[in-house]
């Protein structure tokens, strides 16, 4: 089937590389950091580009994947509704170095913002219980 | 000879860990109402966990996921916080009733109060949950549970009339003074309490926990296709002693000290001995599945780091959500509620929520994006469909029938 475009629509570029499905292949993902160390869930992403809702001009380059989210716009993207931009917690995209069944990131989770809570609760809580530091294996 | 000794291991770990609080009430409130009429759905539930358990185990072993994570991923967030929340709710319950278990079996023991070992039971759980190596884990526990085979020895030193045994089971029929309903109702009961769906969790989190690779494939079919149906003739067992004993007496069960009574009758002395060391093991064993279970799930859910092979500190949020579940399950207890009670709704309650989670599990099974070659056969699918429609039914009529019958009163 080799059915023309329309002439007003410009046709695909061609990709280089594997096309993700962000619905598919990110969202909903379990990430994991340089050690294998479970990190988050992809809870959500952003992109790139234009605001909503506003006359995007004719020659505007497509958008692109910035960054992974996590933390409470999980909330908003189950019950609606949209977190300031300084209250995301972001992951940036270039911290990603394989998506498979899982999202390999390619930098140690200790250095990211998505570990405060997990962080904070070894510090105050886990770590001061004896034993929270022994090796069970 | 390792290799063999491993299996070994696995098989007697599945027999002693199949059997929990909600098999031994369930069984012996059915054998002391309504003989062995109800074996059948015994053998329904046992082919039922076997698939469900073997089906988790395949996508944990080839994907390296285990339950939760690929409940999220498959339905969403949306409906997958609402799987969860029903999930890890009836769980919670089962922690509880768990908890309890152990307390009135120590009770049983002790002649000391139960309320006043529910602090005990619940510091030992968190202490094995904190300290003790997985795999050990599982195995004493296991090993101490076979001591219930005590119930099978206790049914031959009755000297039960086995033809008239035998009758009930083969050609089942309501006794005259139940009803329909209440059969039914008892049926479903049996159902989850056989194919609770913790069992999936843990069974899929404990083989990536142990490292299961494909090549463990075997190993764990082999756990699971004996272990599995060897711990059924456990419940059938149970059911057995309350039809021989408690049925012609006009006892209907609803404490634990009457689940063990025809032990007492038919092995004396030291079958109470054995029996209680089985409870106590069997509960214990049960009791810490189910809160591990319940970090599992809200850890993979959210994608926490989580694991029992990490220090608690690299699990941090995962270890925390564990002792809030147990301060729980005391809070709960301390209310003096009746442990037996709450595991008679735990086990329906898991009845209910079961294609919740058997249902992502079947679909990810046959995805080849996980699975690979893996994927199920087609024996496998034809027999997990008929089981979605058992799973189902059994789900849709719970309710109404628990509205119908008074919860079986």
């Amino acid at each position: 089937m080799n059915r023309p475009f329309p002439s007003t629509l410009a046709p695909v570029p061609p990709i280089a590389g594997r096309t993700l499905d962000a619905q598919l292949h990110l969202m909903d993902r379990q990430a994991l950091d340089n050690d294998g160390v479970p990190v988050t869930t992809v809870d959500d992403l952003e992109l790139s580009g234009p605001a909503l809702e506003t006359e995007i001009p004719e020659g505007t380059p497509a958008p692109i994947l910035t960054a992974l989210l996590t933390g409470p716009v999980l909330g908003t993207r189950i019950f609606g509704g949209r977190p300031p931009s300084s209250r995301l917690i972001r992951i940036p995209w270039k911290d990603v170095a394989d998506v498979g069944v899982v999202i390999k990131l390619g930098v140690s989770g200790d250095s990211l913002d998505a570990g405060w809570v997990e962080r904070w609760i070894r510090d105050k809580i886990i770590a001061r219980i004896p034993g929270g530091r022994h090796d069970p294996r | 000879m390792k290799r063999l000794l491993g299996v070994a291991l696995g098989v007697l770990t599945a027999i002693g860990g199949f059997v929990d609080i909600g098999d031994l009430v369930t069984n012996a409130v059915v054998g002391s109402r309504f003989g062995l009429s109800l074996v059948w759905v015994v053998g329904v539930g046992v082919v039922g966990i076997c698939l469900f358990a073997n089906m988790s185990g395949r996508v944990a072993a080839a994907s390296g996921r285990a339950t939760f994570e690929v409940i999220r991923e498959r339905l969403g967030p949306r409906a997958g916080l609402a799987n969860l929340s029903a999930s890890f709710l009836i769980n919670l319950m089962t922690v509880t009733a768990e908890l309890g278990g152990i307390a009135l079996a120590l009770q049983l023991a002790s002649s000391v109060h139960y309320l006043l070992w529910i602090p005990v039971a619940v510091v030992a759980v968190w202490l094995v949950i904190w300290r003790v190596k997985f795999s050990i884990m599982e195995n004493v526990t296991g090993m101490l549970g076979l001591t219930l085979i005590v119930f099978v020895v206790a049914l031959f030193l009755l000297k039960p009339d086995w033809g008239n045994l035998a009758g009930q089971a083969l050609a089942p029929a309501i006794p005259g003074e139940e009803t329909a309903s209440s059969y039914w109702y008892y049926a479903i009961a049996l159902f989850g309490a056989a194919m609770t769906p913790y069992e999936v969790f843990f069974f899929s989190s404990g083989a990536v926990e142990e490292g299961w690779s494909v090549k463990d494939l075997v190993q764990s079919r082999i756990n699971v296709l004996v272990g599995f149906p060897l711990g059924g003739i456990l419940s059938v067992a149970i059911a057995g002693c309350a039809a021989v004993v408690l049925l012609p007496a006009g006892i209907a069960v609803t404490s634990l000290s009457q689940v063990i009574l025809p032990v007492a009758e038919g092995a004396g002395k030291l079958g109470l001995a054995f029996v209680l060391v089985g409870i106590v093991a069997a509960t214990f064993g049960a009791a810490l599945e189910t809160t591990l279970s319940s970090g599992y799930t809200l850890a993979q859910f959210f994608g926490w780091s989580w694991g029992k092979f990490r220090r608690p500190a690299q699990a941090a949020r995962f270890h925390l959500s564990m002792i809030i579940c147990l301060l729980i399950g005391i809070a709960v207890l301390s209310t003096g509620v009746d442990p037996v009670l709450v595991t008679e709704y735990s086990v329906v309650f898991s009845a209910i929520a079961l294609p919740l989670t058997y249902l992502p599990i079947l679909i990810v099974s046959n995805d080849p994006q996980y699975m690979g070659e893996h994927v199920n056969g087609r024996a496998v699918n034809v027999l997990s469909m008929v089981y979605l429609v058992v799973i189902l039914v059994a789900s849709i009529a719970a309710i109404p029938l628990m509205i119908v019958t008074g919860a079986g009163s």
